[in-house]
């Protein structure tokens, strides 16, 4: 076996040194999509457009941005040294020091003035995971109250080696996985959906958060992603499980949750109603969400069953949500408890109490609140607004995915409604602008995905998203990995501020080209001016936060330019408008 | 871009910073505060006060002898700033490479030179470790690219003695410069007995005058013995800290296995060496079997393996014969040189990756070169946090490049040696299981105890790997 081996591709290669000159153009001829290369990525995997197989590119691929992330990560986290109560990285690892040493029916309970728990149970069980593991190497990394706040430079290692880990086990399968789906679904060539793959893991935003700033975001993408492209594959029953996986990891991927129900409800309905499907998938749903419940539920019962409450000392506190419940149920029966952690968790999961929106946002409230003063309306009214705008956002995307539940809409429906959802809705975060961005840039395995539409489109949303997020990673001193990341996103795919190569090509009307180059111009020119000021003009001191203020508005009008072309995409994609119509929609959206 | 790995190499950097802006010129080679002391000769020192300018504006503190181990993040930024800087050197040496290819090598060059611009040897070495190999290797690969042009000969032996007052490691390949020089540029072409007498004269005037620029100014307060003490410390030992994967290591490794077979075989045994604590750890190595191996002993079997090579290249100067040379004379320096470090693998590995693209043959012997010479590198960087990077991007690269090279490189015109390419293909399989105990494994069976273990295994591994790929480079080079 090990004899002829070696010799074997020498020979191939040989012939194909001999006739490579004149099989060229054939093989530039089949490349519909690209002939020269048009920006760096392509140019860098440019070699292996005709005759590496995939399999050789893509562990190459998988190394190079596992190196890329391992490197930011050397990179401070948020509330590194920053006492009195840290931050994100300091709640992952409390949550890995809880759920490793209290019983699990008190991990809701907790201390919940220093980060108690507010992720639904599978980040809990993933922390009790990573905790373990952990406390393998070092038991004082997770020591109960004593561990908190450590910095320990070794667990920074080894949170961010959690991190990786998490990616690489979810996000990152799930993310060659569709992106392989979805261009073949497309009639794109392997070597183009490469280059797209690169792009998308690639994304600065991304590893911002989750591998600098620290966040375990991307397992919930992942689950998303698993789930967008058990939809492409038509498995409908996984499509309903990874998306409750990804529910139960955070809940934010309830931005998406809409759109999921349409595509399943559309397929249930179109091209006729299915109602033995329509029942699987609702049974997959409520095995998915038992599956996910069981470990919490059964541990809470048997540790009321050894006499281990929830809450030590004080016997039944009132339920913090439907506090009506306690006085139709027994508090004294077997499911009591069990009812009683359901319901906090659901209270510590959706903060109704929280107001409008927290920090500077780049959504719509947060901009309307520098023209009017939002905080002198009533909460009640806020909330009940806030859930009319995001409905009014969400409808129509929906609706047409329902309507026409093609599988080469999904990631234009899922964007437009997560960004209606960032836009829109209710106790927004600034990290949460990374659920709209997802989809919105799986846009590049699409069909004429790394055109010069799309990628402009796609390239704009994503680095206006980092530039949003430049004062929360500028608090943290992260300048440098932002500039650096952004950079060269913007570098590898040809966007501004490295190249105007994205703009301007033959074929489409030269109006609407003109249209998108002169927005997106006035918006890079805008981040550009902006960074500036940032950094050499102190802001007035009766507006401490004008510069900040500024950014969340430019942001937020931006956004709603994404939103609107995402909506506009969807709707000349799904064809659900006759074509004189479309036509006319086209002008309105660029005008 | 790594902002938080410093190694001593870092404090010595930002010491020669402090020393050569502060002090005047003649104390540079007397100033001893800090440890590390200035070692390198006059015209690296002269790079340093001209970094040191700028370094001026980036931090004043930075550059005061007495604040030792100083790391503020300025002092972090320009320093990494200036590694990245000097290295556009190296990106216009192998821009140079590219253009004097033609023809269907050309592409082979370009792979060639983004291999070397990608090294992970730089990376590891410069970027983490920190030190500025990226220019200097810049300006020999500039150097050998010159003495391609006949008309640019002059040029090449001179930037090579300006290189060689800049780090002095580079006396190794001295030889191979030489005896090219002479027979091309000193003799003519026709006849090795007829000199071209102004040539010499230019060519000796010419590195006379660098060497004056470099050396002359101590020269005047009579320091050339000083910095010459500096320059060359022989009271270090045979080995360096940690093994250099040369023949000695293969001797010391020998030596180590012997004190477990000497009482069997009735070999008798060096109490001292055997007592001694630093055992082939640090510096001074001892023997408790095999003979003891002294300087001279170094110094005449590196001159007589680079003499082997250098008759050929006399008596068949081409440019790639020089390269070849040029390569072979680092390996015998690497192999059997005196307290080698293991940083100097790239000597070798460098002026091959010109050559390696030749052919299949060329390929062969450079293989498990790449993979030995990088995988002894791994040592020198030890904490957790780099570790995934060095590793995979190791590993990236050598898939990359080795993948390929192969598609690349024509095949050769005479027959392989095919027994070659078995070893090497097994030697290479080899190192997957041994980076992993060596990384992973072994903390957890032994922890802290044996540390010496895999460091050896590491150094013999990789030793094995270059001697083989140097017999095998002999081979091709003299059956060309």
């Amino acid at each position: 076996m090990a004899g002829p081996s070696p010799h074997k591709p020498r020979r191939k290669v040989k012939q194909a040194g001999g006739n490579g000159p004149s099989s060229l153009p054939v093989i530039m001829e089949r490349e519909a999509l690209v002939r020269v290369p048009s920006f760096p990525l392509a140019a860098f995997l440019w070699p292996a457009r005709s005759s590496v197989s995939q399999w050789e590119l893509l562990p190459l691929i998988l190394m190079v941005v596992g190196l890329f992330r391992w490197a930011a990560g050397l990179w401070g986290y948020s509330g590194f040294k920053k006492p009195p109560i840290f931050g994100d990285y300091e709640a992952q690892r409390h949550w890995m020091e809880i759920t490793t040493h209290l019983p699990i029916s008190q991990w809701y309970f907790h201390d919940l003035e220093w980060w108690g728990l507010d992720y639904p149970p599978l980040t809990a069980y993933h922390s009790w995971i990573c905790g373990k593991i952990g406390s393998l190497i070092d038991p004082a990394w997770f020591a109960l109250y004593d561990s908190r706040g450590s910095h320990d430079p070794t667990l920074k290692i080894f949170m961010r080696a959690t991190v990786l880990v998490s990616e690489y086990l979810i996000y990152i399968p799930a993310a060659v996985i569709f992106v392989r789906r979805f261009s073949r679904l497309s009639g794109v060539p392997a070597w183009t959906s490469s280059v797209a793959l690169v792009a998308i893991l690639m994304q600065p935003a991304t590893i911002l958060v989750d591998h600098v700033h620290f966040q375990y975001n991307t397992v919930m993408l992942g689950f998303v992603l698993a789930s967008m492209s058990s939809m492409l594959a038509g498995r409908n029953f996984w499509v309903s499980f990874f998306f409750v996986m990804a529910l139960g990891f955070k809940q934010m991927a309830l931005y998406y949750a809409f759109s999921v129900f349409a595509y399943l409800l559309g397929v249930c309905v179109f091209p006729y109603i299915n109602i033995p499907r329509f029942i699987g998938i609702a049974l997959a749903t409520a095995v998915s969400f038992a599956i996910l419940l069981l470990p919490i539920v059964a541990g809470t019962l048997s540790e009321a069953s050894r006499g281990i409450t929830a809450h030590p000392g004080d016997s039944h506190p009132p339920l913090p949500l439907f506090a009506d419940l306690a006085k139709h149920l027994n508090t004294d029966a077997f499911y009591y408890p069990v009812v009683e952690q359901l319901v906090q968790m659901i209270h510590r999961v959706f903060p109704f109490a929280r107001g409008l929106f927290e920090d500077k946002v780049a959504n719509f409230w947060c901009a309307a609140n520098v023209v009017i003063k939002l905080r002198k309306y009533p909460a009640e009214l806020l909330q009940r607004g806030a859930l009319v705008a995001t409905l009014a956002a969400i409808i129509p995307p929906n609706l047409i995915l329902f309507l026409r539940p093609n599988k080469h809409l999904l990631p234009f429906a899922f964007a437009t409604t997560a960004w209606g959802f960032f836009l829109f809705s209710y106790q927004v975060h600034e990290k949460s602008v990374l659920l709209p961005l997802m989809p919105m840039t799986l846009l590049l395995a699409g069909r004429q995905g790394l055109g010069k539409d799309t990628r402009a489109w796609v390239g704009f949303a994503n680095i206006l998203g980092c530039w949003t997020m430049y004062p929360l990673l500028q608090r943290v001193d992260l300048r440098v990995p932002y500039t650096v990341l952004t950079l060269l996103w913007a570098y590898l795919l040809g966007l501004p501020p490295t190249s105007l190569n994205a703009y301007f090509q033959d074929g489409s009307s030269i109006w609407s080209q003109w249209a998108t180059a002169f927005i997106h111009g006035f918006f890079y020119l805008t981040m550009a001016f902006w960074h500036v000021l940032d950094m050499f003009v102190v802001a007035p001191k009766d507006k401490p936060d004008l510069w900040v203020v500024a950014n969340v508005g430019v942001g937020a009008v931006g956004f709603s330019l994404c939103y609107l072309w995402c909506l506009g995409s969807l709707v000349i994609e799904s064809e659900i408008l006759p074509t004189s119509w479309t036509g006319k929609k086209t002008k309105a959206k660029t005008q | 871009m790594y902002v938080d790995s410093k190694s001593t190499d870092f404090e010595v950097h930002r010491n020669w910073l402090a020393i050569t802006h502060s002090l005047p010129l003649w104390d540079w080679y007397y100033e001893k505060t800090s440890e590390w002391t200035l070692d390198y000769p006059p015209f690296f020192a002269y790079f340093e006060w001209i970094m040191s300018q700028v370094a001026k504006l980036a931090d004043p503190a930075m550059i005061r002898v007495h604040n030792l181990e100083y790391d503020s993040w300025q002092t972090v930024y320009f320093q990494r700033w200036t590694v990245i800087v000097t290295e556009l050197v190296l990106v216009y040496a192998l821009h140079m490479f590219v253009d004097s290819a033609h023809g269907v090598s050309k592409r082979a060059a370009q792979a060639a030179a983004v291999s070397i611009l990608l090294s992970p040897g730089l990376l590891i070495i410069d970027h983490i470790h920190f030190q500025y190999n990226g220019v200097m290797y810049g300006i020999l690969i500039a150097s050998l690219v010159l003495a391609k042009k006949r008309s640019s000969l002059l040029a090449s032996g001179l930037v090579f003695a300006a290189l060689l007052c800049m780090k002095h490691i580079y006396l190794y390949l001295a030889p191979a410069y030489f005896v090219y020089l002479l027979r091309v540029y000193c003799l003519s072409p026709k006849s090795i007995f007829r000199i071209q007498f102004f040539n010499c004269v230019k060519l000796g005037g010419g590195i006379v005058g660098i060497f004056a620029a470099a050396f002359g100014p101590f020269a005047l307060k009579n320091q050339i013995p000083q910095i010459f003490s500096r320059l060359f410390p022989f009271s270090r030992g045979l080995c360096h800290a940690y093994w250099a994967p040369n023949v000695w290591a293969m001797y010391s490794f020998m030596d180590r296995l012997l004190i477990g077979l000497a009482p069997r075989i009735g070999l008798p045994i060096k109490a001292d060496a055997l007592n001694s604590v630093t055992r082939g750890l640090v510096g001074d190595t001892s023997f408790a079997v095999l003979p003891d191996i002294t300087p001279r002993m170094c110094f005449v079997l590196t001159l007589l393996f680079q003499a082997i090579p250098l008759v050929k290249l006399f008596m068949k100067p081409t440019w790639e014969g020089f390269i070849g040379g040029v390569t072979l004379c680092g390996y015998a320096s690497f192999l059997f040189g005196w307290h080698v470090h293991e940083k100097a693998i790239l000597l070798v590995i460098i002026p091959f990756s010109l050559i390696a693209l030749k052919d299949r043959r060329y390929l062969g012997a450079f293989r498990p070169l790449a993979v030995a010479g990088h995988v002894s590198l791994f040592p020198l960087i030890f904490t957790p946090a780099e570790f995934p990077i060095k590793t995979i991007y190791t590993i990236f690269w050598l898939v990359l490049f080795l993948m390929a090279f192969d598609r690349l490189a024509p095949a050769p015109t005479r027959q392989r040696l095919f027994l070659f390419d078995r070893f090497s293909t097994i030697y290479i399989t080899i190192s997957i299981p041994l980076i992993f105990y060596c990384s992973l494994v072994h903390g957890i069976i032994f922890g802290k105890s044996l540390e010496f273990l895999p460091l050896m295994f590491t150094s013999s591994y990789s030793a094995i790997g270059v001697v083989g790929s140097w017999l095998g480079f002999m081979v091709v080079y003299f059956t060309e």
